[in-house]
């Protein structure tokens, strides 16, 4: 896996490449920690290059947008391939993330 | 004043000698160093001037003389020769005896001192220390003015730089140093003399010697500025310390490596024993069904469970779930998940799953978010007398459902997980559970199983298997699950617990 931080406007956008699980996680825990710790942060987790994600993975996002929600910030997914999407659909996650098709659509949106 | 310790050594041979001649007739014998005489005879006689001498050789040079007085043929002469010849040999032979027992009792002393070492590094159990000590140890062995040593660890610890009170290398410069060493791999013996550029400027002479752990460079120990300059017997002694630092090291990263499976292996232990002694180990009797459930963690324990609630007057509800995360921290929180549901479920006084789960939520949701995990769980509740079974899906999957007439299809969850909303609105479905009809409830475990590929076993497996099974019985069926994930993903270890509930609706 590899993870590909950028800055657009004032959105922080992370890009997960390859797999997103239980061994992976770490250093993309690490990164959003820092990126929600500021109230009112604005954070993209863009999967366009993501291909697969577990629990762990999923929790990691969860606990994000959590924090993000708590500082009046806040968090988007997107590019979510079909197999992740499933994930998320199976879950009833996409429920519960705010979640655009490409990364164009969230930044547009959260940069507004 | 070699020629004084053989004079006084083998007195008694040489008096033999001087004998001998005057016996010959010869009016006196003498040695002589430097024109002195060291020894005469006969004794007590006046010196006489010399009618014959011979000089006495060692290594090619003069060390003294043989004189003669009274005999002066050409005979004599040449057996003076001879003897003064001998006698030169003997000088020759005393001096290597003497160098071979100085270099024994120093490498004697170095022996003991090495052992020393041994014995005081037993004790020392992190690499600094152990370098510290050789730096001292050869500090003082090899006579040099200052030392030092380095350390990388090849397992991502912070690299070690140690040096001794009087050295006063920058840290750049031992690190060049080393690194030199690793690409050489072989002692660097650099002295003014060579003229060699990568002699720091200051040091008069320097020697650094790799230590190798586990058959690669990893450290240095450097001596420099010895009086006498380095030699062979310096680099022995410097390699033997290279060694002795080496079987330290691989002992401290062995007990260092042994410490660290413990823990893990301890805290394995714990989450798995937390894991299965929850479980229920009986499966309920219920009218009208048929039931199986098992759970099987992986090596590093997720936080997979079941649980069944069947008491007298009161609905039959079975919770499974499985929650984010690995290791003890998992199988705790899986417990704390798995109670809350149970209290819920059977103390309510109405129970229906949507309740439980809703209600169960309120109670984790706080301390879910603090900690940052969520958990998918599935409830069923059992109607018997409408073959029914009502749930609610907290965000589970994978749900199986295939009527007795039908295809086996997934059933998607309604719900996000416990703990991802403050207040959720769970929803109660209903499915038919008469007989033939078959609910299988598994965790992610199974359709994110790998094979060596790094291929999913996925949805579409566990389903086609599920219709090729649906004809034997729960256990039959639950059987078959695990042989078919496991033929799958053969070879690639099981990166998840899987566990599963199988209900199968019979006659009652």
């Amino acid at each position: 896996m590899e993870i590909k931080p950028r800055t657009v406007g004032n959105v922080a956008v992370l890009a997960i490449e390859g797999r997103f699980d239980a061994n992976t996680a770490p250093p993309v825990q690490h990164w959003l920690e820092q990126a929600t710790a500021t109230p009112g942060a604005r954070v993209l987790v863009d999967l366009t290059e993501t291909t697969f994600v577990d629990s762990t993975a999923l929790a990691t996002l969860v606990s994000a947008m959590k924090r993000c929600q708590q500082g009046k910030g806040e968090f988007a997914l997107c590019g979510l391939r079909r197999p992740v999407l499933m994930i998320f659909e199976l879950t009833r996650l996409d429920k519960a993330f705010n979640i655009f098709v490409d990364s164009e659509h969230a930044l547009a949106v959260l940069n507004a | 004043m070699m020629l004084v310790s053989l004079l006084s050594s083998q007195y008694n041979r040489i008096q033999a000698l001087a004998e001998a001649w005057l016996a010959q007739g010869a009016q006196a014998f003498g040695v002589f160093e430097q024109g002195r005489a060291l020894a005469y005879w006969p004794a007590g006689q006046r010196l006489l001037p010399a009618d014959l001498s011979a000089a006495i050789y060692c290594y090619n040079e003069v060390v003294g003389e043989l004189r003669l007085s009274g005999i002066r043929h050409k005979a004599a002469q040449q057996h003076l020769k001879a003897e003064a010849e001998l006698i030169g040999y003997m000088l020759q032979l005393e001096y290597e005896l003497q160098c071979m027992t100085a270099d024994l009792v120093a490498s004697q002393d170095q022996q003991l001192a090495l052992y020393r070492l041994t014995q005081a590094m037993r004790d020392l159990v992190t690499v600094r220390e152990t370098l510290t000590a050789v730096v001292h140890e050869a500090q003082r062995m090899l006579r040099g003015r200052a030392g030092f040593a380095t350390y990388v660890s090849t397992n991502g610890g912070d690299p070690i730089v140690v040096q001794s009170e009087e050295s006063r290398l920058n840290v750049e410069t031992i690190w060049r140093l080393f690194w030199q060493l690793q690409t050489e791999d072989r002692p660097l013996l650099l002295s003014e003399n060579d003229g060699d550029l990568r002699r720091p400027p200051g040091v008069h002479n320097l020697l650094v010697v790799p230590v190798r752990v586990r058959g690669m460079v990893v450290a240095s120990i450097g001596i420099m500025d010895r009086a006498e300059g380095f030699g062979t017997p310096e680099l022995k002694l410097g390699r033997a310390l290279a060694d002795q630092a080496s079987a330290q090291i691989e002992r401290i990263l062995l007990y260092q490596e042994m410490v660290e499976q413990a823990r893990l292996r301890s805290e394995m232990d714990l989450a798995r024993r937390v894991q299965t002694d929850l479980l229920p180990r009986v499966l309920p009797e219920v009218t009208g069904l048929e039931i199986f459930a098992y759970s099987r963690p992986a090596l590093q324990v997720g936080g997979d469970f079941f649980d069944f609630i069947n008491l007298p007057n009161h609905p039959f509800i079975f919770t499974i779930g499985d929650v984010s995360g690995k290791g003890v921290s998992a199988a705790l929180l899986m417990s704390m998940t798995r109670t809350a549901l149970h209290s819920k479920a059977q103390f309510m006084p109405s129970p229906t799953p949507a309740l439980v789960m809703r209600q169960s939520n309120e109670d984790l949701y706080n301390d879910f978010t603090r900690i940052g995990v969520f958990a998918t769980v599935f409830v069923g509740q059992y109607e018997v007398e409408q073959q029914t079974i009502t749930y609610a899906n907290a965000g589970h999957a994978p749900v199986i459902y295939r009527p007795r007439n039908g295809r086996a299809e997934l059933l998607l969850a309604d719900n996000t997980a416990i703990g991802i909303l403050p207040t959720n609105h769970f929803q109660n479905r209903s499915l038919a559970m008469a007989a033939g009809d078959l609910l299988i409830v598994a965790t992610d475990g199974f359709s994110d199983a790998r094979n060596e590929q790094d291929e999913l076993f996925g949805i579409e497996r566990l389903l086609n298997a599920v219709d090729e099974l649906s004809k034997l019985s729960a256990r039959e069926i639950a059987d078959g699950l695990f042989d078919a994930v496991d033929r799958f993903s053969a070879g690639h270890p099981q990166d998840d617990d899987q566990t599963l509930i199988v209900l199968k609706g019979v006659e009652p």
